[in-house]
């Protein structure tokens, strides 16, 4: 009877096909079908559970940067110069906690990019950054006016150059000056994206509602399946985002049988030396996403073990990027830890079929899942 | 990449013009095909070249092939499918990456298919057996959109393309004659093209620039969904200028324009997918000519709901007077009569995918491997290209 189970309903979905039929009717026949109990309790443990903290905690660490960079243009010193770095890096840890989530309010006003524009590929941010730098370029020191700038001068890239690039170390003294002001005007225009971002979440009847509440009438999502639908892209993406955005810029790969020896200058936040630190954070971020919004409830009972899988492997890509330690030069000159990130790659491209066709297609999204974004 | 075996369908191994020492149409390779080489490989993975295997030609030419669209297979793999009238798989060929929109030239009898956005190469096959397939890669800071179309005479290919660093579209013209050459470009006159469809005269391109800003850097994600920039040109291709723009009107700016295809009287038809607030209700589908004013066609408001607020594919019946449109998110097919836009037909049809003018009214394919009522093992991609003239 089980072995039959599958040719039946076969059957029944060409007979759906074949004949019109009613939309629900039609979709109520498939062998896998979205729970339609399950997701919006699942969709509102992503927003109370991940996304709403993971933004408060963006704006936390954003005050305490402004704040510590204002204290050191205040009185520069080795200690405050130290104060302002770790609490820069304490918002790289807080961004790449919440950066997986590129929809919405992330995605309006160019946010995503202002916050954050990486890769640079071609240094043209470097050098915007260089030439305010070199002219001291006072609309670059208000928040307001920096605003209207390019998106590569007043994201995390640019205050990175600002707090560890060239000419760094004059931060600690008067003549660091303009340099610490630049950095404040980014600090707080960090804050300032960062407030936008959790007062567009926070607003009770905002995003957050039709996240919780798919149906007619809601404006992003009619059913249950688009919700899971854009929740699953969510991880999908994210995982690609790693994996194609943020490792592969600094390095590809054997290509052509040879190991790629390396761009450790193009690799994100090797100045600061959160390279893979913030790599292991996207990880932890989409793995607690998954758990804290309860996705393995999606699954039908005889499929749970695709849950199992895909933590597995969560677990496993973490260990791997939190063996890397250091520079990432350095790393990329050591043969165990090159391994290590060809380790990396290889788990998440297999973790990105698991999520996409394993997951997807066994809580009821199929192929369709990935394949109408957009195209 | 695995390689498939013992699957009873006809997997082809693919010749390609990949290797320094092959010849390709007749030519050897010259320097630029080897960094494409080069960049294809990297891309590709050598293991998957290595794969390609024996040369056994793509039946593309075979008569009963009528079909072609682009699949992914149970194991993840991605290929091109050349397919029956009825729907059946008559051959089909493996492809580095997932592949999106097709064309073909009636005169050259070759086929393209693309990669899908942001994708970085294109495979050009001989329909007639002559020569082997071409690779083609994107060039330095351009990416495909994953549609395109030969010119009239069969000899250029036009491809809609990214010009990343300066968010603009542009049309990337190849030269059939030279291994496909990039030979030159000129703009869409808009951001984010997607499809477009060639005048019958071959002097004029329709291009539907969907006015969505993406970056490489950026994958997929839609950079600038609160200030879209959609609309429809016309660009002559004798010289790349400006004929018309239809930039679309304020309150539907966040309606992409993204699929099009022409009619037997040179009406251009497209089709929309809507990136605004999900319970709003914008018209999905348009048509114009040369010289008028966009027209929408006021679909019933039932159908409108069905199509989910995405068109994700279109085609003309140019014999019959129909317009065929199919919606994945939506779950089915429609049918309009050109000529008065009234809706003639609404099939349901899970994640219907492709649309192509059939013999009698449309071929729809589906994502869950329906090609008109002929199940493969696939998960057949958007866009389904008819291999014959007309």
């Amino acid at each position: 009877m089980r072995l039959a189970l599958p040719l039946a309903l076969g059957l029944l979905l060409f007979v759906a096909v074949a004949a019109p039929a009613p939309a629900q009717e039609g979709g109520a026949l498939l062998p896998r079908v979205v729970d339609e109990a399950a997701v919006p309790g699942v969709m509102a443990k992503a927003v109370d559970g991940f996304i709403l903290p993971g933004y408060r905690n963006l704006a936390e660490t954003t005050k305490a940067l402004s704040e510590a960079t204002a204290a050191l243009c205040k009185a520069p010193s080795a200690a405050s110069l130290e104060a302002a770095r770790s609490a820069f890096s304490g918002v790289v840890q807080s961004w790449s906690a919440i950066e997986i989530i590129r929809l919405g309010p992330a995605l309006e006003q160019n946010r995503f990019e202002r916050f954050l524009f990486y890769p640079d590929r071609k240094s043209t941010g470097l050098k915007q950054v260089q030439a305010i730098l070199a002219k001291g370029d006072e609309s670059a020191t208000q928040a307001e006016t920096l605003k209207a700038k390019s998106v590569a001068v007043q994201g995390l890239g640019a205050l990175e150059y600002a707090l560890y690039g060239t000419g760094a170390e004059t931060l600690s003294g008067k003549q660091g000056d303009f340099r610490c002001r630049y950095g404040l005007a980014i600090s707080e225009n960090l804050d300032t994206i960062a407030g936008e971002l959790l007062a567009e979440w926070d607003k009770p009847d905002g995003i957050q509602a039709a996240w919780k509440q798919p149906g007619p009438g809601n404006p992003l999502f009619r059913d249950n399946k688009e919700a899971a639908t854009e929740l699953l892209g969510v991880l999908v993406h994210g995982v690609e985002m790693v994996k194609d955005q943020r490792l592969r810029p600094f390095y590809a790969g054997a290509v052509d049988g040879k190991r790629d020896p390396g761009h450790p200058r193009l690799a994100i936040y090797w100045r600061s030396v959160n390279t893979m630190p913030s790599v292991s954070t996207n990880f932890r971020a989409l793995q607690k996403l998954f758990d804290t919004a309860g996705m393995e409830s999606l699954l039908p009972a005889d499929s749970r073990s695709i849950a199992g899988s895909i933590n597995f492997l969560f677990k496993a890509l973490i260990n791997a990027a939190d063996r890397i330690n250091g520079p990432i030069d350095a790393a990329l000159a050591d043969e165990r830890q090159r391994s290590t990130l060809d380790f990396i790659a290889l788990n998440t491209a297999d973790l990105t079929d698991r999520l996409n066709r394993d997951f997807g297609g066994a809580i009821g999204l199929g192929a369709g899942f990935s394949f109408a974004d957009g195209d | 990449m695995a390689r498939p075996s013992s699957q009873g369908e006809g997997w082809a191994g693919l010749c390609l013009c990949l290797d320094s020492a092959d010849v390709c149409h007749g030519k050897r390779m010259n320097a630029k095909n080897l960094i494409d080489r080069r960049s294809f490989v990297k891309m590709a993975g050598a293991a998957w070249v290595a794969a390609l295997g024996s040369r056994g030609a793509f039946a593309l030419e075979r008569t009963d092939a009528v079909f072609a669209s682009a699949f992914m297979a149970p194991d993840g793999s991605y290929g091109v499918a050349t397919l029956t009238e009825e729907g059946e798989i008559v051959d089909r060929t493996l492809l580095p990456a997932r592949a999106h929109g097709m064309a073909f030239s009636p005169v050259s009898h070759r086929a393209v298919a693309f990669a899908r956005r942001p994708g970085t190469y294109a495979m050009i096959f001989a329909c007639d057996g002559t020569a082997k397939p071409v690779i083609i890669t994107a060039a330095e800071g351009r990416h495909f959109f994953g549609h395109g179309c030969f010119s009239a005479d069969g000899r250029l290919l036009y491809a809609t393309e990214n010009d990343f660093a300066a968010n603009r579209g542009m049309v990337g013209i190849y030269d059939g004659g030279q291994d496909f050459a990039r030979i030159g470009e000129f703009p869409t006159y808009g951001i984010g093209p997607h499809d477009m469809t060639l005048s019958a005269d071959g002097s004029t391109l329709a291009i539907a620039n969907g006015g969505i800003e993406t970056h490489p850097d950026f994958g997929r994600a839609k950079l600038n969904l609160d200030h879209m920039e959609p609309s429809l040109t016309l660009v002559d291709t004798a010289t790349g200028a400006l004929i018309e723009k239809h930039a679309l009107p304020p309150d539907l700016r966040q309606l992409s324009t993204r699929h099009v295809d022409i009619g037997a009287d040179g009406r251009i038809w497209f089709g929309c997918q809507y990136e605004g607030a999900r319970d709003d209700l914008p018209p999905l589908v348009g048509h114009f000519a040369k010289g008028e004013a966009l027209a929408f066609v006021a679909l019933p408001e039932r159908t409108t709901l069905a199509l989910a607020n995405y068109v994700g594919a279109i085609a003309v019946n140019r014999h019959e007077e129909l317009v065929g449109l199919t919606s994945p998110k939506g779950n089915i097919a429609v049918t309009l009569d050109a000529r008065t836009g009234r809706v003639l037909k609404e099939e349901r049809i899970v994640e219907a995918a492709g649309v192509a003018a059939a013999e009698h009214g449309f071929a729809v394919s589906s994502y869950d491997g329906y090609f008109k009522q002929h199940r493969s093992p696939v998960a057949w991609d958007q866009h389904i290209v008819r291999l014959s003239a007309g």
